[in-house]
């Protein structure tokens, strides 16, 4: 569960500039190569704890992301190039998903916490608490729903979704004062912070890191200088380009996946 | 769901903040020295330049008010002299002008290739509007041009060429009203977006002379450019560039399908191997 490894800052600075990619571009290129790499992190350094069966969660988000976005063109004119724009825009979405739910599944949240500067801690408390309800959530229902089937208990359909929704609120409620309890314990909100083992910058870490920065500012690059084509023509269609030097620099974003992960 | 929603407006709201940017409004900027030139028109008259890249089309709008917005002054056009226009984003964006721009709603559908806005200087030169059309307040003798094009600013995007007021509204015309005639659409083949950079030298030269150049014959109160004239038009022989890079994937796509394809192995690989590696611990 507690994964040592890699300085969660690391995941942090991989994930924002992964995102950043994500959000400069409608390449189809270079959002499914996106796709690829987030899924070959994600294999390579999941946490094999609740918060990385998220993953799936927030893949099939960025489905349903795509499929709205698409949708949503039939509010408008209905054509070949809007169609293409539109699925675009919501790949673009979908892969900014994809890449957090990677973030989530390969970090702890709760790792974040202790990173945060001490007069940040709260707000850095509050920004893991949300950040790790959807894994609790999920978690939650998957525990539910295996208490269930081991009393026999097969509800199915629209009726099943209270017997699910209360005792998964329910557990919430119990988990964030258990939570909120221990914490206390422990002098959170005495303006104290724990040095207690404090995570050391491996060359793991830096390896994630700084090939992400260097991905971020080759796009970065490409969107002020206008040397490469970050958004392709939908009217009409043409075939997306795809530069090498991107291309690499989506390669610098699958080197987590290369860094050998220790087993804790 | 709601970042659904916030992505799908993204694009609206951007071009609404394009349209309501006017921090600074940009009023008459040629309204000294150009009033004189439209004072032998009757009532109070503005210049149109329309420049779709293959061609560009000047009116000679009168105007039903002291000032009007960028957004009325095409309508006017359009109804003094059958300009073909669509608005988007509720009215408040200009999408199509003669026949060049998106059909839709999204006036950004074709980014980075959109309809820039100028103002003329009124002595010739044009300066890249701050505000929208709808906020703008074009007055008597003033000059606004929009230009088919890519680049965010004024720095990058094409300007139209050089025109001042007495170009387009001639002094000397005893009927300002202008001829039914003069503004015709542009061929539906307008220049692709990708086309655009590249036909920028057929489009320079000729049309702005001819802009340049007051026609003496008092009838002649709208001017064309030669390419919308008669089929010898220069200019629009020029314009038919290929469209870009419509042939097939390029080399490049075929290295991005490699390096996914070879992402994806190696994490269905490595999750085979961690799972096997779960079930084996």
């Amino acid at each position: 569960m507690d994964r040592r490894s890699v300085h969660p800052v690391a995941w942090i600075v991989w994930a924002t500039s992964a995102g950043f990619v994500a959000f400069v571009t409608t390449d189809p290129v270079y959002l499914l190569l996106l796709w690829a790499v987030s899924w070959f992190v994600y294999a390579s350094h999941r946490v094999d704890a609740d918060h990385a069966r998220s993953f799936r969660l927030f893949l099939t988000g960025a489905l349903v992301a795509v499929t709205l976005r698409t949708g949503l063109v039939f509010f408008g004119t209905v054509n070949a190039a809007n169609t293409t724009f539109s699925f675009l825009e919501g790949l673009r979405l979908g892969t900014i998903l994809v890449i957090f739910g990677t973030f989530n599944a390969v970090t702890d949240p709760f790792g974040l916490v202790r990173m945060a500067p001490r007069h940040l801690h709260e707000p850095a408390l509050a920004a893991a608490l949300a950040l790790s309800i959807a894994p609790r959530t999920v978690a939650g229902v998957g525990r539910v729903r295996e208490a269930q089937r081991m009393r026999g208990i097969r509800i199915h359909g629209a009726r099943a979704l209270p017997a699910l929704a209360v005792p998964v609120l329910e557990r919430g409620m119990e988990e964030a004062h258990t939570l909120a309890e221990s914490m206390d314990a422990r002098g959170h909100g005495a303006g104290r912070r724990s040095r207690y083992r404090p995570q050391p910058w491996t060359g793991a870490a830096l390896l994630i890191a700084l090939p992400a920065i260097g991905a971020a500012a080759a796009f970065l690059a490409a969107s002020v200088g206008g040397w490469a084509v970050l958004h392709p023509q939908t009217s009409p269609i043409v075939w997306p380009e795809a530069d090498p030097l991107l291309l690499a620099a989506i390669g610098l974003l699958a080197f987590p996946g290369l860094v050998r992960r220790t087993e804790p | 769901m709601p970042t659904v929603a916030a992505t799908a407006l993204r694009r609206p709201v951007a071009a609404a903040l394009v349209v309501v940017a006017a921090s600074i409004p940009m009023i008459l900027p040629a309204i000294t020295g150009a009033t004189s030139a439209c004072a032998a028109a009757t009532g109070p008259h503005a210049a149109l330049v329309i420049d779709t890249g293959a061609g560009t089309h000047s009116f000679c709008v009168a105007l039903d008010a002291t000032t009007v917005s960028g957004i009325h002054l095409i309508e006017l056009a359009g109804t003094q002299d059958h300009l073909a226009y669509g608005f988007g984003s509720g009215g408040q964006a200009v999408c199509r002008l003669a026949g060049v721009g998106p059909q839709g709603d999204d006036c950004f559908a074709d980014y980075p290739d959109y309809w820039g806005y100028w103002h003329g200087d009124g002595h010739g030169g044009w300066t890249w509007s701050s505000s929208g059309a709808a906020s703008a307040r074009i007055g008597d003798g003033a000059l606004d041009a929009w230009v088919w094009g890519s680049g965010d600013s004024g720095t990058t995007h094409p300007k139209p060429p050089p025109a001042a007021i007495h170009d387009v509204c001639v002094p000397a015309a005893p009927t300002p009203a202008a001829s039914p005639s003069s503004a015709r659409s542009m061929p539906p083949a307008a220049p692709s977006s990708g086309a655009r950079s590249s036909a920028s030298p057929g489009r320079a030269d000729p049309s702005t002379d001819a802009t340049r150049s007051p026609k003496p014959s008092g009838e002649a109160v709208v001017k064309r450019s030669p390419s919308d004239g008669p089929p010898t038009a220069g200019a629009l022989a020029a314009a038919p560039n290929p469209p870009p890079a419509s042939g097939g994937p390029g080399p490049g796509l075929l290295v991005a399908i490699v390096l996914g394809t070879a992402l994806a192995g190696g994490g269905w690989l490595r999750s085979r191997s961690s799972r096997r590696g779960r079930s084996a611990g």
